[in-house]
């Protein structure tokens, strides 16, 4: 019974708590403070951090978690998540492999025919999650197993040889090196910037990026609104298994090998980059800037604590670390945003 | 009085069973234009179930609907919307994570560009949000960039009907508006139903607070255990007592 008064002043507008504010308004500014602190320490313990050999390596393997982690980002707006990515990521490149080793298929038309087998999964995935209401994390595990299994069994645990790929155009296009001054850098670089740039115009500025978030943030009204959030969900987890093909292609091309083990472990480190982006897991609110600030953060630690004398296999602790540390930031802010109303 | 029109929504021997529970009996309702009338009834009546069916959200078992004298066929509520029928559910009507203007416009936005770049066109949703706010009185400081969140139930409530008030819905149902709203922000709600039927909506009002029914209806119906057991209630010539007692079935006729 008893109603609290109407003391309505909208966050952006009140005076006052103005940092607290801006961390609610802003989820990806508390990943950059921890990225920018990061960066400071790593470097003043090992000047080597900042090096250019250092940033390049770096970046290489960044990109190929990172374009996971960008359709992860949308899916996890939308309210839903995809355990089997990692799979995914080890599967397509044996798909594509196997049929230019032997099948005889130009690259490209094997390049295709992976990235179309990835969106049938894609679709299985949703399919089950919106049709049959199955929630995603039964669905996406089951189907972990699933397409794990068939790259094992395809290939018999043995890596698929690669080593034709070199004189191939399509290569080149996915992961051809160039420099800038004597900083040595992959194409796939380019790739994860222009789609990080497309998946942050997607999500903030289009129809489709307000049914995203309209669908994570209550589906029922959103729903009730004439938004598709079936097709919405299905759609993304069909662009979600896309990029984890194209991000396993990338990465077999560039160590020239498809292991049907690779890739493995990857959905959970991808859910962690999104998560301490400030992205969050219950959908709803969702952001590209976070995410790529979370990737960098996860792997310039990876990166830094072993420069910095850290033995490398204590790397969990600290990824452990800061997502607990990030997830009480988050929920701290959002139960005061709450508090409000 | 205007009988030789056809009313804007009337529902025919609606039945409606979910499983074997019989939650709609033979129900007929019409609602004539400009019209608010106020849908009366205990917990378990089938008043929610009636307006879903009405708004598409649930199927029924079987009966006819007429919009405009036009049977239709409500299969989701996408065809009610299109249909001119607006429902805003007390909890669940907008999404909290979203602005005001992107609120407003869920389902219907504003593009602007070439389609394949499926672009919004913010600026005009929030200056179009703003004109609304105005106008039902919640524009203090409040920017259509403002999150659902951060707002109060009544601010939501008023932007809910904001949206069926833009969108022009012939019919706006509103499920149990006042439900824990402070006094000033039922005033408000019942505000804003009396200006939707000063600007010519229908409007279907479910409330357990029989006071708040009676302050803005032209007509009362009244059912019980999924059957409509009055639909004549004029709050001029009936008392709270008369329709209390027929809610309850306490009266004998
Ligand atoms: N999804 C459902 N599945 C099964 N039975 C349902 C469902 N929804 C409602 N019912 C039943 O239908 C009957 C009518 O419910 P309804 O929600 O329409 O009542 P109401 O008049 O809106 O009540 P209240 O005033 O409590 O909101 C009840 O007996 C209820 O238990
Ligand atoms: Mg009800």
């Amino acid at each position: 019974m008893t109603e609290p008064s109407p003391t309505l002043a909208p966050p952006e507008h009140a005076s006052g708590a103005g940092f607290t504010r801006t961390l609610i308004n802003k989820p990806e500014v508390g990943p950059l403070v921890l990225l920018v602190v990061m960066l400071v320490v790593f470097t003043a313990i090992n000047p080597a951090f900042i090096s250019i050999t250092n940033i390049g390596n770096a970046l290489t393997f960044t990109v190929e978690l990172g374009l996971i982690a960008l359709a992860m980002t949308l899916l996890m707006t939308a309210g839903e998540f995809d355990l089997s990515v990692g799979s995914v990521f080890g599967f397509a490149p044996v798909v594509m492999w196997t049929l230019f080793n032997e099948a005889a298929l130009p690259l490209s038309v094997a390049f295709l025919v992976a990235i179309l087998v990835a969106l049938l999964i894609g679709l299985i995935n949703g399919l089950f999650v919106t049709r049959m209401r199955i929630p995603s994390f039964l669905v996406t595990l089951g189907m972990l197993l699933v397409v794990r299994g068939t790259a094992l069994w395809l290939t018999d645990g043995f890596p698929q040889r690669t080593w034709k790929a070199d004189d191939q155009w399509l290569s080149g296009v996915l992961v051809g090196e160039f420099h800038v001054g004597s900083l040595r850098l992959y194409m796939s670089l380019i790739w994860f910037i222009l789609l990080a740039v497309m998946f942050h115009y997607i999500l903030t500025r289009t129809r489709f990026g307000n049914w995203i978030q309209a669908t994570g943030g209550n589906p029922i009204a959103a729903r009730n609104r004439g938004v598709p959030t079936g097709r919405v969900k299905t759609i993304l987890f069909m662009l979600s298994a896309a990029m984890a093909a194209f991000a396993g292609i990338i990465s077999s091309i560039r160590v020239s090998a498809a292991n049907p083990n690779s890739g493995t472990g990857y959905e959970l480190e991808v859910i962690a980059m999104v998560v301490i982006g400030g992205t969050a897991l219950a959908g709803g609110r969702g952001t590209i800037i976070g995410t790529v600030l979370g990737v960098l953060i996860l792997r310039l630690m990876r990166n830094g604590i072993v420069l910095i004398g850290v033995p490398g296999l204590a790397y969990n602790i600290f990824i452990g670390a800061i997502i607990l540390g990030m997830m009480a930031l988050h929920a701290a802010l959002e139960r005061r945003h709450n508090a409000g109303d | 009085m205007a009988e030789t029109e056809a009313p804007l929504v009337e529902m025919r021997n609606i039945q409606k069973y979910y499983g074997r529970v019989h939650a709609l009996r033979d129900v007929n309702l019409r609602i004539k234009r400009g019209e608010i009338v106020g849908l009366l009834g205990d917990n378990g009546a089938g008043k929610s179930t009636l307006i879903k069916v009405l708004s598409g959200a649930v199927p029924y078992t079987s009966g006819q609907i007429f919009i405009n004298g036009q049977e239709v066929n409500l299969r989701s509520t996408n065809d009610a919307i299109a249909a001119g029928i607006e429902t805003i559910y007390q909890d669940s009507a907008l999404i909290p994570q979203l602005s005001i203007a992107r609120n407003l416009f869920l389902g219907r936005e504003l593009r602007k560009g070439p389609g394949f770049m499926d672009r919004l066109d913010l600026d005009r949703m929030n200056e179009v949000a703003a004109s609304l706010l105005k106008r039902v009185g919640i524009s203090k400081k409040i920017p259509p960039t403002t999150a659902i969140g951060s707002l109060s139930g009544g601010e939501r409530q008023a932007v809910a009907i904001a949206r069926a008030m833009y969108f022009d819905s012939d019919l706006i149902i509103l499920d149990e508006p006042t439900n824990n709203l402070g006094v000033a922000e039922t005033q408000g709600v019942l505000r804003f139903v009396r200006e939707a039927r000063d600007t010519g909506h229908s409007c279907i009002f479910i409330a357990h607070n029989i006071h708040h029914v009676f302050q803005v209806v032209d007509r009362m119906v009244v059912m019980r255990r999924g059957a409509v057991v009055a639909d004549d209630l004029s709050p001029r010539t009936s008392s709270i007592q008369d329709v209390e007692d027929i809610i309850t079935g306490e009266h004998a006729a």
